[in-house]
């Protein structure tokens, strides 16, 4: 009887998902309530968490719970550590969790919001938890080992190398990325820099309190940091009000870059108890408060979503970004679908927490899940605004003519009704001067949270404070991952000069941090600076690339697991990885040609660079602007070779990977597995992590 | 009335448990309770070693994501 009424309970949420979808899919002409997006996303979730995660786990993966987990044969209270499923799960989710999966859909919110969605759930569904789960399982096998050094096992000695790169590549661009949100995220507002600014010496004070007052007590001064934190928020309104400091903390976009620039140097090379590692525990309650907020206040306040689900810029002419549906709305949402980083963090810290192997379908594929729904939820708050509001915000002045009335006349030519008044009325209204030309993502997903936090609590009177508690909160985890990436990047840094000259390899070396530490600061440094001073607002440009690069990774991630999986003998489910794999290989080469060849100078790097060369050739140039433009061309150019060599590595490891399935499918080699041993676990069935004798 | 107290309390006192671990508050407890349980013979961490130790190695890796 009780399966019975299970059975009926799971057709019950299929079929309201599946109504919820309809909604959203087929609807057009008035407004959608956004409880249509919760219903649908929820739904699918459950039903694909139920049947297929539960298929993979099963089927494919063969998850078996007597044997005992990294955490079990290594347990050294620091890395390898037993913990509570439900702990872990919100490690992993923290970890993955990043600004990817909110500004990616806002940024692609300008195609309307039906492609995004669908692709935000059915993605994750198919695609990026099916990644995060099996490379957690691969990785747990395999004593917590990184994708890299799976990748060098399983496929080639080059395949590891070749993803080691990778990694060090899409950390430059991303940080390059996000960095550029921030910028566009502070330009001109001395309210928002003044808070971000202030989350500076907070973190410091944190830092010397946990190092010297009482040790590793993150709970306590957390609590004091988000209240201080709270404060600067509301304290930035007074810094804005008053002329003089308002000056000191009016920045334009190139100040603010050379500022993050060295802000990212400072935190990599400082000791990391001083600056980074507090900012962090500052960013994860700060983060694990606002996404929880912004979920209940969807809820509370179901705002419509005023968006059409598809827009004229499914043409590829968008003003925030240039390309068609297909390939840009797959590489711009990336995180929220599926990230090759997440299977760095998949293979990274979790496999040596995990208790059971059981566990890697409820963190590997429910945290993605999660995520996912982080992702609906900011495209929800993108698209609950005026589409002509949107736009206003997200595009670069070169497309839609400056800002005030002839930017409202050419948003409103495009069928998105707009009066320059309501610009000006909402700025005042979140307290900024301008919100025009704001692209980034950043402000716009502000803006919307702002309409949904103050729906629920404060009306309009809080909006100013809602909007620049939004701005902190994104600039802050976005800070923390710039600055905890730009660390990475230089033991990576590190980790490569070491093989030519063995000192520069020591992690504890002054000279080798900080030489290290300004390298991989002037790799991003140099795109952010491209980014910031490019006429076509730099996101059109540089986002695609981010999103190229990381979903490029995520094709790494899933070649290692196909070829897991072909030597585990489970051929006849191969396609549960290979066909996301090939999906990804086909968006990311079709993106990578279009962004190096395509013949619109606002799509192809080579075409822009021509376009500028033939405009100085013209003379259309002032004299004054040609050392400029002879700039903009060659950063043009090394857009384009940046995406050939990515493009080219992969595509050498595909190849590779490929004469090894053929090998092993024809038997001509052997296939051999490089997995840990089988140990029976000793722990008891009901074990569920280090107790620490309070329960 | 007086099962649901305990019950709620039992999942307050989770909740806080799981909480401290998951922000790190707990981790030199786990630390000290691991060295227990495998009776190692070196010297122990003090807390303000193993805190910075513990940050040393955390964040010489990729763990925060895009």
């Amino acid at each position: 009887m009780k399966r019975i009424f299970g059975i009926a309970a799971w057709i019950v949420v299929a079929v309201l998902g599946a109504g919820a979808l309809g909604s959203i899919a087929l609807h057009r002409g008035e407004p959608l309530n956004a409880t249509w997006f919760v219903v649908a996303a929820v739904c699918c979730y459950l039903v694909a968490y139920r049947l297929y995660s539960a298929f993979v786990a099963a089927k494919i993966l063969a998850l078996d719970d007597t044997r005992a987990t990294p955490c079990e044969l290594h347990d050294d209270g620091r890395d390898f550590v037993p913990t509570n499923k439900w702990v872990l799960f919100g490690h992993h989710f923290a970890a993955i969790a990043g600004p990817g999966p909110l500004v990616g859909p806002t940024l692609a919110a300008q195609f309307g919001y039906l492609p995004g969605t669908l692709w935000l759930i059915a993605g994750a569904a198919f695609a990026g938890c099916v990644q995060d789960f099996v490379i957690l399982f691969c990785s747990i096998r395999r004593d917590g080992k990184s994708v890299g050094q799976m990748a060098r096992e399983e496929v080639s000695e080059r395949g590891g190398f070749i993803a080691q790169l990778a990694v060090l590549a899409i950390m430059t661009i991303l940080l390059a990325v996000i960095g550029l949100v921030v910028v566009n995220a502070l330009k001109s507002s001395p309210w928002a820099t003044f808070t971000l600014a202030m989350t500076i010496p907070i973190a410091l004070l944190l830092g010397v309190y946990l190092r010297f007052v009482r040790p590793g007590r993150v709970l306590e001064a957390s609590i004091m940091g988000v209240a201080l934190v709270l404060f600067v928020v509301v304290a930035g309104q007074w810094v804005a009000d008053s002329p003089s400091w308002s000056r000191v903390f009016t920045l334009g976009g190139v100040t603010l870059a050379f500022a993050i620039i060295a802000y990212g140097f400072t935190a990599s090379a400082l000791p990391v108890w001083l600056l980074l590692a507090p900012r962090d525990y500052l960013s994860a309650f700060i983060k694990a408060g606002a996404i929880f907020s912004l979920a209940a206040g969807i809820l509370f306040v179901r705002p419509q979503v005023l968006m059409p689900p598809l827009t004229r810029f499914v043409d590829g002419t968008g003003p925030v970004f240039a390309g068609k549906i297909f390939p840009f709305c797959f590489i711009t949402i990336a995180c929220g679908a599926i990230s090759g980083f997440h299977s760095l963090i998949s293979s990274g810290t979790t496999p040596k927490m995990i208790l059971r192997e059981s566990h890697a379908r409820f963190i590997g594929y429910g945290a993605m899940l999660l995520e996912s729904f982080v992702g609906v939820m900011a495209m929800v708050a993108a698209c609950a605004m005026p589409p002509g509001v949107y736009f206003a915000i997200n595009s670069p002045p070169s497309i839609v003519g400056g800002a005030g009335a002839s930017a409202a006349a050419t948003i409103s030519g495009w069928g998105y009704p707009l009066q320059a008044q309501t610009m000006t009325d909402l700025a005042h209204k979140v307290g900024e001067i301008t919100l025009w030309n704001r692209a980034g993502g950043a402000p716009s997903l502000a803006v919307g949270m702002a309409q949904i936090f103050s729906s629920t609590i404060g009306g309009e009177r809080l909006l100013s404070i809602w909007y620049h508690f939004a701005i902190m909160f994104e600039a802050l985890f976005i800070l923390t991952v710039l600055d905890a990436g730009t660390r990475v990047g230089r033991f990576m840094v590190q980790d490569l000069g070491g093989r030519v000259w063995k000192p520069f390899g020591r992690t504890g070396w002054m000279p080798g941090i900080l030489v290290s530490s300004a390298v991989i600061v002037a790799l991003w440094g140099y795109f952010l600076y491209q980014g910031v001073v490019d006429p076509l607002g730099g996101i059109n440009s540089l986002w695609p690339l981010f999103g190229i690069s990381n979903q490029l990774l995520a094709a790494v991630a899933l070649v290692v697991a196909t070829t897991i999986l072909m030597k585990m003998g489970r051929l006849r489910w191969i396609w549960v990885t290979l066909l996301p794999m090939a999906w990804l290989v086909t968006i990311t080469m079709t993106a990578s040609y279009q962004k190096i060849f395509d013949g619109d100078p606002r799509i192809g790097f080579l075409a822009y660079a021509k376009a500028l060369a033939a405009q100085i050739a013209a003379g259309k140039i002032p004299v004054e602007k040609i050392a400029e433009t002879q700039r903009l061309i060659f950063n043009q150019r090394l857009d384009a070779a940046v995406t050939a060599v990515l493009a080219i590595m992969i595509l050498v490891l595909i190849v590779e990977a490929a004469v090894d399935w053929y090998s092993i499918l024809s038997r001509r080699k052997e296939s051999m597995l490089h997995e840990s041993p089988y140990i029976a676990t000793r722990w008891a069935a009901n074990f569920s992590g280090v107790a620490h004798g309070d329960d | 009335m007086k099962h649901a107290a305990m019950a709620t309390s039992r999942f307050l006192r989770r909740f806080w448990r799981g909480l401290r671990e998951w922000c790190g508050d707990a981790a030199y407890e786990t630390y000290l309770l691991s060295r227990g349980r495998h009776s190692a013979s070196c010297r122990a961490l003090t807390p303000a070693e193993f805190y910075v130790e513990q940050l040393n190695r955390r964040y010489s890796r990729p763990n925060r994501c895009c």
